[in-house]
């Protein structure tokens, strides 16, 4: 009978179909836009996070600045030395640290005849180790890694290409690096840097330009005093290192922490009394991306249940209105013995039938916005850069689909009870009258 | 007079005893029955008669176990109505009683044959057998060939000619028809009444509501009631 009693409510909503569609909408939008939310950020959360891990997820930045939440490196401030460095490759869960000696150049120039020059405006290279190359990922296309002591570098492909695209620098060009204080340094290219193969916005950030060995390029001394004798001692600004593994990440950070806390260090030396020690780790990094993604999916979500409110009072509404509409034929179908259970549940199938055609539709309509606006987000990333071939892949959640339909019946029901227990309390004898 | 007394209530199968209904607006009180008492026997064809506000539509009701009643007792195959709840009072509704409306009430969204077969869904019977028997009833009302129209297709005449196979669906022990024949023009109304009285020579009980005096040809009782009282029998 029950059977037979929900065929009946489908009957209802089948004679009604374009006030039962209108009905429809809200829980719809409230559906379809969860799901796309959901969709949206499975999926660029997954994007970011393989982004991520093509350079190292073990990786982290060493650098002063202040220990907020988020913190903050002055890139200006110098305090680690070599023995820093040498210091901590020991430590038991950190497997490498590498300097990052920022050199901000004033040119790159060639020597393209006598006394002819063409000169570029060069960014930033980075004197350090060949630590650094494998703690970011980055592999060596042509040529080899540069070595400690001589006047060679590594560039990036756009770097070979900033004298024209027709005639990049080879391996074993010469060119002429100008520093910020003046000072120019014949060098030769020793290798090409590898683009990244799934190149991405992100790895594009940290893609070295010009990598070079820090003697002798980079000079940012401290004059240490040292039984009377002045020593120049070289101090960076930034490190870079790598945990053992995934699950080391934090030991690693704190024993970093401690090491430079700890009276063994130069750092704690040479920083100044106001600033901290800070380390950034990529998995703090991610899990900040996270965290700016979660608060805009919730964001979003709470309007989407807005929705689903106002789609519910619309179900109750449309239930009332049915109800009233259908007095007489609820008088007679308690007249030939229909008990009062049975209204009930006729109007109650009826309403979380709408609730459920809504959480269906809704997630069709939300899968296809979801996909769309991936593709819309793949076109854009495909149009901002030359150097992005990363491509967001579509991801449904499944559980998110079962969630909507369940919760889709669950609207139905919770707004069809007031207007079905009002059908069931009616009085026959009243109903049958009511015009 | 014992052997008397055990053959009685089956002969009888409405006996009421001093029934009254008071409906309480506000502070006032309406006394729609005043003391009715009467008996019904299988086979009957029987008319209640009288005026707007007589109580005629309020016994009926209660006859009709769609409300119970202020004071008095009901039997209805000598089950006590009077005091069931609601789910009793509509299980006897659903199998002991046929309802003929004046409006028809036939469900908008379902055809003929769907309607004849809604009490057999409420009693809680198999698809098959319900479809069968409505299909019977069908024919036996002659209209047959409209089983598949929904009542927005059918005339007047057809219509209650549905409800009247709908009020047989149960098998039930007495039909109620609340002026059957109130919306069909007189030759249509002929004809039902016909096929009610036709329905009553095969030892079905029909109550006929009515205030049409034109009626009374057809039934083989006739009370009037008059300010909520039985005030004789013709």
């Amino acid at each position: 009978m029950i059977r037979d009693i929900f065929f009946m409510s489908l009957d209802a909503l089948r004679s009604h179909k374009i006030r039962t569609f209108l009905t429809l909408v809200g829980v719809i939008i409230g559906i379809g836009s969860v799901i796309i939310v959901t969709t949206a950020g499975t999926s660029v959360k997954s994007f970011i996070e393989e982004q991520w891990n093509i350079f190292n997820p073990t990786g982290m930045v060493i650098g002063i600045g202040t220990a907020t939440d988020p913190p903050q490196i002055s890139f200006n401030k110098v305090a680690f030395t070599d023995h820093d460095i040498a210091e901590m490759k020991k430590l038991p869960h950190v497997k490498d640290v590498a300097p990052v000696g920022l050199l901000p150049l004033k040119a790159v120039k060639l020597k393209e005849g006598f006394l002819k020059w063409q000169s570029k405006p060069g960014g930033t290279m980075y004197a350090t180790t060949s630590a650094l190359l494998d703690i970011l990922g980055l592999k060596i296309d042509q040529g080899r890694i540069f070595q400690e002591g001589k006047k060679e570098v590594v560039i990036s492909k756009s770097i070979s290409q900033i004298f024209g695209k027709d005639k990049p620098l080879q391996v074993g060009d010469t060119i002429y690096i100008q520093r910020i204080d003046g000072k120019t340094i014949k060098t030769t290219v020793v290798g090409i840097f590898k683009e990244s193969e799934s190149t991405s916005l992100l790895s594009q950030v940290t893609a070295l330009s010009i990598a070079g060995p820090v003697n002798p390029y980079y000079s940012s001394y401290f004059g240490s005093n040292i039984g009377g004798i002045l020593k120049r001692i070289t101090g960076y600004g930034i490190l870079s290192a790598t945990a053992d593994d995934k699950e080391h990440v934090t030991d690693a950070k704190n024993e970093i922490l401690a090491y430079l806390n700890s009276s063994k260090s130069d750092a704690i030396k040479y920083k100044d009394k106001n600033s901290d020690f800070v380390v950034v780790t990529q998995q703090y990094i991610l899990s900040k991306v996270d965290q700016i993604m979660s608060v805009m999916s919730m964001l979003i979500t709470a309007i989407a249940m807005i929705s689903l409110v106002v789609g519910g009072i619309g179900i109750a509404n449309i239930m009332f209105a049915t109800v009233t509409e259908r007095t007489r034929e609820i008088g007679t179908m308690m007249a030939i013995g229909a008990k009062r259970g049975d209204i009930l549940r006729l109007f109650l199938f009826q309403s979380s039938m709408i609730g459920l055609m809504g959480g269906i539709f809704g997630c069709i309509i939300g899968a296809s916005g979801g996909a769309f606006i991936i593709e819309v987000l793949n076109r854009y990333l495909r149009e901002i850069g030359t150097f992005s071939s990363g491509r967001i892949t579509l991801i449904y959640s499944s559980e998110w689909f079962i969630i909507a339909v369940i919760f889709g019946i669950a609207i139905g029901i919770v707004a069809g009870v007031l207007p079905a227990r009002k059908a069931a309390k009616m009085d026959p004898v009243i109903a049958l009258r009511y015009e | 007079m014992h052997w008397l007394l055990d053959k009685m209530p089956k002969e009888y199968i409405i006996e009421t005893h001093s029934v009254t209904k008071i409906y309480k607006m506000g502070k006032q009180e309406f006394r729609a029955l005043n003391g009715v008492s009467l008996n019904i026997k299988k086979g009957d064809f029987l008319a209640i008669m009288g005026p707007s506000g007589s109580g005629k539509s309020t016994f009926m009701n209660l006859l009709g176990c769609l409300d119970r009643p202020t004071s008095g007792e009901i039997l209805l195959d000598g089950e006590r109505t009077s005091e069931m709840r609601d789910n009793e009072l509509a299980e006897v509704r659903g199998k002991k009683i046929g309802f003929i409306f004046q409006t028809f009430n036939l469900v908008p969204t379902m055809n003929a044959l769907r309607n004849v077969a809604l009490p057999m869904v409420f009693g809680g019977i198999p698809r098959a057998d319900r479809e069968k028997k409505a299909h019977d009833l069908l024919k036996k009302v002659g209209i047959e060939n409209w089983a598949t129209h929904l009542p927005s297709e059918l005339s007047g005449g057809q219509q209650q000619r549905v409800a009247i196979a709908r009020a047989l669906a149960n098998d039930p022990l007495i039909i109620l028809a609340d002026e059957p024949t109130g919306n069909l023009d007189r030759k249509t109304g002929e004809q039902v009444m016909k096929l009610l009285s036709s329905i009553t020579k095969e030892g079905k009980t029909i109550l006929l509501v009515t205030h049409d005096h034109s009626l009374k040809k057809y039934t083989n009782r006739v009370i009037n009631m008059i300010d909520g009282r039985i005030s004789g029998r013709a």
